[in-house]
């Protein structure tokens, strides 16, 4: 019972990062049907900029600055990356072009940081703190605590700003949302900024845990990617459960199946919904429109 | 005459390559370029054609591989063998992926195919049973025919052991692509080819013509994954030792890439993608190499721009951008001393320009910058040759029968148990202000919509829930509102998509093009040639759909939906947009088609037309039927008059 | 205008390139070396320090007169650690470059790949840090007439023997648990321990695997937790082991942590922190001025890199030897060919004073390793650096260590 508890606290911890991740991948989806393929290198980035940042100012006025960071590098993505592609229609140009970004990224990082793994010093005490004989490290709560906090400012943010109803004008019809004056284009690109700020943000809550580098962003992503597929594009409550479950099924798979055969589960569950329910567990069909 | 010179040369020039460079690094590097080509070639009827992502090409190219892989390792099976077991296996899986997988499409379509790449790396890894596990599998490389003792009277073929395995297997490889070049441009071009392109502009048209959008991606996904299979035998004999992280996510980015680069949907894209990004790497490699390679670069582009500013002035500034771009990055290389740590970035950058400036790749730039290409031409139709075979129905008897339909979208009732009863042989009329019902009634009788509730039975069958393909394979045909062509597909190409009914032949046949093949595409060309002067569109028949003025989209699509030989035709608002004289037309059209036995449902707002040409009409208001009859009782009535007057139905019923 | 100069300057640099290419080799004619490494991605630490040890070498010996009177000159190339882009830098090395050996290969894979061409070519290729144990047995008669490949670096066999023992007699543990990833170096270490621990009669009490890039070792380690191991033996690369010394740390438990040569990387070290103090490795190579080559060597290496502590020491030094012992066999086979120079590193009959140990006549013609199980020593780490864990072993006259004779 202890073991299966411990497994499932660690199984949250981890997959509230997924889903932050893929809370990220929603937001642009929301405004411009695109995902920005580069989103593990923009935690990645984050991450190492805090890392940069934390001897200096520490880790909470470090905070604002990453986020600012990560506006800033998701705006620079969709002028680079996605606009043109939107223009043209390409389906095969914005996926190009955010892969082809994040490989730059992910060089630059290399070249700028370094190729090793680092050690992000923690904020908050490193040993564990113990439940019942369930351990937890203060950080994997302040994981938990944050990533919900991100999720539930950033949907407040776009219920109740302008800017929020500009995006799900945006999200409903693009064409429509332009034609009754919203600057679709400028929400797209804010929709991109708010994205990596979520991944920003997500790698300075997760480095101590994890370390930090320039190849942390790839897995991350991708796992990121399958959440927001199995919670649906268009659900926020999706992606946390979505993170939840392939969080915590990786980790009893492991447990109790075999460690090599960890990632497997999940892909096949993702498999499931998706032959099953294409619109993902929680995201709503779209009605064709003729 | 200039492509056929060009195809013949570069067959010479790979058939005397082995013997002309000595280097067996030029030799491999040739090999490794034409094997991807065979994957990328594969890779773009997928990715190029229907137009969806998949990332899973590596782990497709892997089980190929491996099929050889463990055949020559756990069964001493040899490579004529594992050659079509490769690609039979191969495509197996593919259909075992495309089956679940095509059911989506976009974002969701890449992430099915990484999950599935991600899982077949992990059971090659952990299957160490059967494939040696990250240890690997070690092959021999297969000799054809041993030559050495000829080399007494041919001279050239003087040459080690391991060189003769090696040129064998170059031509074993050369073979290979021709094969797949030949066999993919032959489907490509047959209804097959018509149809993935098709499905790709509009799935929903491609639905309503018959012509099934899911078994269609499917079957292209089986075929795409059999030539990745091929590719993967012929990998694992190359390389001569296969072990589980060659076959990655990196790997299908770099397939994606080079069709990208090279240019979509074109034969020789996907090889210059390949060989780019083979010798990708190499030219990263080596300073001196990647400036001359800038500098190649740099006057292509300042040549292929000043050519491009010259023939379109006004897009002087657009064509400026990239050029300069082309020259900073000549300079930069210049300036750049290390390469190695920088090279990934220089390779992004590069896929960044390719996706602003040549969005139809290297092939497209170049095919741009050169004359030619398909431009608009006339065919001689025979209008005579334009009626299928259906039977004419015989008037009176109901054709189409509707019954309480009811179409429920959460709370709103879009249609409230409807009955609706269509005649043989007339023309009926649905019309009522906007949001009705009426398009939604389409949509339901043509399967795009499965009804909440109620039935619809055509010739006595029930079909209310069946797809739009077996709707349409039934004898129903329609138009849309909103024009739903097959943008990019010629006039002639987009009527020819409506007659994929009427061959007989196999996929096999469209592959080698045999007589029956032949003989069955020239029937539908003339036929669809036929249906082209039928609606007055003779004359453009070569042009892409794209270009054709807004009326005349709308009788294209007439013609392409009769080239269903349908019983029922649905015309979806025919006139809107026209002017005068092309309306006159259009009446002369349907008056026409109804001459020809075959019975249709109209609906429009021009009432002028309606009152012409309608027998009975149906008008629809809030999702209710509120009157039927013959269009002179039906314009008298009052229920109509109030609601095409704004008043609520409501008042009117009080 | 300082960029138009330079921009003119590189014109003409461009339009001499053609002219200087063309012309006739010069008296001092350099010797090509390959070589190969990822000096990128995730292993690209040990690629780097191998690669910078190579160099250094080579920058002290063309500072001396090169090898016959002349330079040597390398050919770098970034294998990514992707066997294909391995494969086909060994094709553009032996027949564009025409590289007379070649120095490198950091994954095991890679080097299975690749050095099938240098065999083929007769060209000598010296493994400088990948172990798996099959490397350098691949082309071993009768396979082949002659071997092509040789290695520098202490291959699996010899590491997880010194491991087993360590755990088993040395240290007492009766019930050992194998952490390794799942990329082939893990795996195939994984076999090769398991063999080991058998020969002591012990079993191993669970086999957990982990992917590289994995960051949570919960279930791995409550595994082992569950099956009542009392030691922990690795095979892995560094941020994943200081997943597995923080991800027992977060459990409250902490188990003896002894594995392969990789526990000394800074990754692991420096990731781990307090958590990775007392993990046990073999190591050809300690950052220690033991002996005074040793002590030239860190401080050469210090002064060229502008660093104080070496990312991957094992991979530097056994990178910097290699550079020796291949200039030693070309001195010794006067030539360049690639199979007299096979025959000199066979029967190499100067002694060459390295890093890792003095090589007399490491090679012979059936055996290719330049390590025996006598020369690696237990490295432990403490306060972030690796120490010898067993301070006896370097003592005195054992702090060099020479081949053993079998």
């Amino acid at each position: 019972m202890e073991i299966l508890g411990q497994l499932i606290v660690s199984g949250i911890a981890v997959g509230m990062i997924y889903g932050v991740i893929a809370f990220g991948y929603q937001l642009t989806f929301a405004t411009s049907k695109t995902l920005n393929f580069g989103q593990g290198e923009a935690l990645m980035l984050g991450s190492l900029v805090g890392w940069s940042l934390v001897a200096v100012t520490g880790y909470l006025l470090m905070l604002p600055i990453v986020l600012a960071f990560g506006l800033l590098q998701g705006a620079i993505v969709e002028r680079l990356g996605v606009r043109q592609a939107i223009k043209t229609k390409s389906e095969a140009g914005w996926i190009m072009a955010t892969i082809a970004l994040g490989i730059i990224f992910r060089n630059l990082a290399e070249n700028i940081w370094g190729r090793d793994a680092l050690k992000f010093p923690s904020p908050l005490p490193e040993a564990p703190l113990s439940f019942a004989g369930i351990n937890v490290l203060p950080m994997e709560l302040a994981i938990v605590v944050g990533a919900i906090a991100m999720m539930v400012a950033v949907e407040v943010f776009n219920r109740r700003s302008i800017y929020g109803r500009a995006v799900v004008a945006t999200a409903g019809d693009r064409d429509a949302a332009g034609l009754v004056g919203v600057n679709t284009s400028l929400v797209i690109t804010f929709s991109y900024a708010l994205s990596s700020l979520a991944a920003a943000f997500a790698g300075v809550l997760i480095a101590p845990v994890t370390l930090t580098g320039a190849t942390m962003g790839g897995v991350l992503g991708l796992k990121g990617f399958a959440v927001a597929i199995i919670g649906g594009l268009s659900s926020g409550f999706g992606v946390v459960v979505g993170g939840l479950i392939l969080g915590i099924t990786e980790n009893l798979t492991g447990f109790y199946l075999s460690t090599g055969y960890k990632d497997v589960p999940g892909l096949l569950l993702l498999l499931l919904v998706l032959s099953l329910k294409p619109s993902g567990l929680f995201g709503k069909a779209a009605i064709k429109k003729v | 005459m200039l492509a056929n010179a060009f195809k013949t040369l570069a067959l010479a020039a790979l058939v005397v390559f082995p013997f002309a460079v000595s280097s067996p690094y030029y030799l491999h590097l040739l090999v490794v370029i034409m094997i991807y080509s065979v994957v990328t070639l594969g890779l773009d009827v997928v990715f190029g054609y229907t137009g969806e992502v998949s990332v899973g090409h590596a782990a497709l190219f892997g089980i190929g591989a491996y099929t050889a892989g463990v055949l020559a390792f756990q069964l001493g099976i040899g490579f004529w063998w594992a050659l079509p077991l490769g690609i039979v296996i191969t495509a197996g899986f593919g259909a075992l992926l495309a089956l679940p997988a095509l059911r989506v499409t976009g974002p969701y379509l890449a992430m099915v195919t990484l999950a599935f790449g991600t899982i077949v790396q992990i059971l090659i890894n952990e299957m160490t049973f059967l494939t040696e596990g990250p240890l690997g599998i070690s092959l021999k490389r297969p000799v054809v025919f041993d030559w050495r003792p000829l080399a007494d009277t041919l001279p050239f073929l003087k040459m080690s052991a391991k060189k003769m395995a090696d040129v064998q297997f170059y031509y074993v490889v050369v073979i290979a692509l021709v094969v797949t070049l030949v066999v993919i441009s032959r489907l490509l071009a047959s209804r097959y080819g018509r149809a993935f392109e098709a499905l790709r502009d509009s799935p929903i048209a491609c639905d309503c013509m018959g012509v099934s959008v899911y078994k269609h991606k499917v079957l292209a996904f089986v075929i795409s994954a059999g030539f990745a299979g091929l590719g993967g035998v012929l990998f694992s004999y190359s390389e001569l030792y296969i072990a589980p992280n060659n076959f990655g996510f990196d790997l299908s980015i770099t397939f994606l890439l080079a069709v990208t680069m090279g240019g979509r949907k074109s034969r020789i894209g996907p090889i210059i993608g390949a060989a780019v990004v083979v010798f990708l790497p190499n030219l990263l490699a080596d300073i001196n190499m990647f400036r001359i390679a800038a500098g190649v670069v740099a006057v292509v582009a300042v040549a292929g721009g000043g050519i491009h500013m010259l023939r379109k002035p006004e897009q002087r500034a657009r064509t400026a951008i990239p050029v300069a771009l082309c020259l900073a990055f000549f300079v930069f290389a210049m300036f750049l001393e290390r390469i190695t740590d920088y090279k990934l970035t220089i390779f992004g950058m590069m896929i960044l320009f390719v996706v602003f400036y040549l969005p139809n790749g290297i092939y497209g730039f170049l095919r741009a910058a050169l004359p030619a290409g398909r431009t608009g031409g006339a065919v001689a139709g025979n209008e005579d040759a334009a009626w299928g075979t259906a039977a004419a129905a015989s008037g009176g008897a109901a054709l189409l029968q509707v019954d309480q339909i009811l179409m429920q979208f959460g709370g709103l009732k879009a249609l409230d148990r409807v009955d609706l009863s269509v005649r043989a042989g007339t023309v009926h009329g649905l019309i009522g202000p906007n949001g009705s019902g009426k398009s939604t009634m389409m949509n339901v009788l043509t399967g795009i919509y499965a009804p909440t509730a109620g039935g619809v039975k055509f010739l006595g069958q029930e079909v209310a829930g069946h797809t739009p393909s077996e709707i349409a394979g039934r004898g129903i045909a329609r138009t849309f509102q909103n024009v739903q062509l097959f943008s990019e597909l010629t006039l002639l190409e987009n009527v020819m998509v409506g007659l994929q009914h009427s061959y007989s032949g196999s996929m096999a046949d469209a592959a080698l093009r045999t007589p029956r093949e032949r003989r069955e595409e020239n029937a539908a060309r003339d036929r669809a040639a036929g249906l082209l002067r039928f609606v007055g569109l003779d004359a453009v028949a070569h042009e892409e759909a794209r270009n054709l003025p807004y009326g005349k989209q709308r009788l294209l699509e007439i013609a392409r939906a009769l080239a269903l030989d349908p019983q029922l035709l649905l015309l979806d608002e025919p006139a809107a947009g026209l002017t005068a004289p092309d309306i006159q037309d259009l009446m002369r059209i349907i008056r026409k088609i109804r001459d020809h036995g075959i019975t249709m449902v109209l609906i429009e707002h021009h009432m002028d037309v309606v009152m012409s040409v309608c027998d009975t009409v149906s008008v629809l208001d809030f999702g209710q039927k509120i009157a039927e009859g013959t269009p002179a009782v039906v314009q008298k009535d009052e229920k109509v008059l109030a609601a095409y007057l704004g008043g609520s139905h409501d008042t009117v019923a009080a | 205008m300082n960029l138009f100069r330079r921009s003119l300057l590189a014109a003409a640099a461009i339009a001499t390139l053609g002219a200087t290419q063309a012309l006739p080799a010069q008296a001092a004619d350099p010797i090509k070396v390959g070589l190969s490494g990822p000096f990128t991605g995730g292993s690209a630490s040990m690629g780097v320090s191998m690669r910078d040890g190579v160099k250094l070498a080579v920058a002290e010996i063309n500072k001396a007169g090169g090898v016959l009177g002349r330079p040597i000159l390398l050919v770098e190339r970034d294998d990514e650690a992707r066997n294909e882009l391995g494969v086909q830098i060994a094709q553009e090395l032996i027949n564009k470059e025409q590289v007379v050996a070649t120095l490198g290969y950091i994954n095991t894979g890679v080097a299975l790949a690749s050095q099938r061409f240098y065999q083929e070519a007769e060209i000598p290729v010296l493994n400088n840090v990948a172990t798996g144990t099959i490397i350098s047995h691949q082309f071993e008669a009768p396979k082949a007439e002659h071997n092509f490949v040789f290695r520098t670096s202490a291959p699996d066999i010899i590491q997880s023997a010194m491991i087993a023992e360590e755990a088993v007699v040395r240290q007492g543990f009766k019930a050992p648990a194998i952490l390794a990833d799942s990329s082939n170096y893990g795996q195939l270490g994984r076999k090769d321990l398991v063999a080991a621990l058998d020969k002591r009669g012990v079993k191993p009490v669970a086999e957990e695997k982990f992917n590289v890039g994995d960051t949570d070792m919960t279930s791995q380690l409550l595994k082992v937790k569950q099956a009542g191991a009392d030691v922990i033996l690795t095979y892995a690369i560094g941020p994943e082991l200081a997943q597995i010394a923080n991800g027992m740390a977060k459990l409250g438990w902490k188990l003896p942590m002894i594995g392969s040569w990789t526990l000394s990387m800074a990754t692991f070290i420096d990731n781990a922190g307090a958590n990775g103090d007392g993990a046990m490795m073999p190591q050809t190579f300690i950052q220690l001025p033991t002996t005074p080559k040793r002590k030239a060597f860190i401080e050469a290496y210090q002064a060229a890199y502008k660093i104080d502590r070496i990312a991957s020491p094992v991979s530097a030094a056994q990178g910097y030897d290699s550079v020796y012992l291949l200039a030693a066999a070309i001195t010794q086979a006067g030539g360049t060919e690639g199979d007299k120079i096979r025959a000199a590193l066979e029967d190499l009959n100067t002694k060459v004073e390295g890093v890792v140990t003095t090589y007399d006549r490491p090679f012979s013609a059936t055996d290719h390793e330049a390590i025996t199980s006598n020369i690696p020593v237990f490295g432990v780490v403490k306060g972030g650096r690796v120490v010898p864990a067993h301070p006896e072993d370097l003592e005195g006259d054992k702090a060099l260590r020479v081949k053993t004779k079998g």
